[in-house]
């Protein structure tokens, strides 16, 4: 068993998030996370794990709360050694339609919110010189689907964030991945409908819909310790819907 | 020397140690880049994640470009006199 590891998740609180967290605390490790609001399973986590599960309310859209968050981790746990970037949001409708505000709605969390977390974190693995940092991204990114052009363009954006960062800090030990996932059965994908999902379902090899744990065991892999050969690499998960 | 600049200098040879630079002499005058400790971006970075750990708050990420190690310690030195906090 090795040492505990010192896990961020942001937007844990359920769908995906939560279903990392549960990951990372089944494999020992120590895990924060943050959302707007806290729920059952926030509790339930908190109660089950207090020394090795922190959890804070934060609207990580503002940049005081995320600045707060990461400072409690740090004084929490002193460094951090994976930072898995999930909270996220979609707003869907076509863009001649779509409302400025949802757009930047979108823009403020998916895109804004992840570059600037990602700075605080940054710099604490940089003083270690060792870290793992996994961006959240979709195949909407890749591919582009009809009603998410200004979400597409989010995860696009940081695919190419996550290149860039990981040429930046790849001599110090830290690398920095994307996992492009396909759809899952979260809250998010309720913005499709029935007639939408039983479609992507037929079209994909798999023949079922991803759920997180699907997303988490890739997550899993490339924060491996052993796996610091890998990285500025988006890896797609999505049932084989986009081979 | 005071704790201060003594806890400083001690950082920044730890810094120049994993980068293979240990050979270079640290000394209150010596410019940060260049022909001094000729620490180039990344590792600029690094000192400043460093000095926010160990101090709380570091000169780069307020905006300041110190050019010496002198005024690094300067810039803590002066955040003392205005009451911040300052761990030695
Ligand atoms: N579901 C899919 O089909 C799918 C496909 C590809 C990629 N993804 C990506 O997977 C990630 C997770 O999606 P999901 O399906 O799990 O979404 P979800 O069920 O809507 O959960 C989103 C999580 O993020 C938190 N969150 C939302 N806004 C936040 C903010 N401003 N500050 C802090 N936390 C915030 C939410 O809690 P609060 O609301 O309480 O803040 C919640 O914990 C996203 O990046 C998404 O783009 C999802």
């Amino acid at each position: 068993m090795t040492d505990p590891r010192t896990v961020v998740v942001t937007g844990g609180s359920r769908g995906l998030g939560a279903g990392i967290v549960q990951s990372f605390l089944d494999s020992g490790d120590r895990v924060a996370s943050c959302s707007r609001s806290s729920t059952p399973q926030v509790k339930e986590w908190e109660a089950e794990h207090p020394d090795r599960f922190l959890f804070v309310e934060a609207d990580i859209a503002d940049r005081e709360q995320s600045t707060a968050f990461v400072k409690a981790v740090v004084a929490k746990w002193d460094s951090i050694d994976v930072l898995v970037n999930n909270a996220g949001v979609a707003r869907d409708g076509i863009l001649a339609l779509l409302s400025d505000e949802d757009s930047d709605t979108v823009v403020d969390l998916n895109l804004k919110a992840t570059i600037h977390l990602t700075k605080q974190v940054v710099r604490t693995m940089l003083a270690r010189r060792s870290g793992r940092i996994v961006n959240i991204s979709s195949i909407t990114g890749l591919t582009g689907y009809r009603g998410l052009t200004v979400y597409g363009a989010t995860k696009a954006a940081i695919d190419g964030f996550t290149r860039g960062l990981a040429r930046e800090v790849g001599s110090r030990g830290i690398t920095v991945n994307s996992i492009a996932s396909g759809y899952l059965r979260t809250e998010m994908s309720h913005g499709l409908d029935e007639g939408q999902l039983n479609q992507i379902v037929r079209r994909t090899p798999a023949g079922r819909l991803g759920e997180p744990d699907d997303i988490a065991r890739a997550v899993q892999f490339l924060v491996d310790e052993r796996n610091d050969w890998l990285t500025g690499h988006v890896l797609v998960v999505d049932g084989g819907l986009t081979c | 020397m005071t704790d201060l600049q003594g806890s400083i200098l001690a950082l920044i040879q730890s810094l120049l140690e994993r980068s293979d630079k240990a050979d270079i002499t640290v000394a209150l005058d010596t410019p940060i880049h260049g022909d001094g400790l000729g620490l180039d971006s990344l590792e600029t970075a690094e000192l400043s994640a460093m000095l926010e750990d160990e101090f709380g708050t570091d000169p780069f990420g307020e905006g300041l470009m110190p050019e010496t190690v002198a005024e690094i310690v300067a810039f803590y030195s002066s955040a003392g006199e205005s009451g911040a906090s300052v761990p030695a």
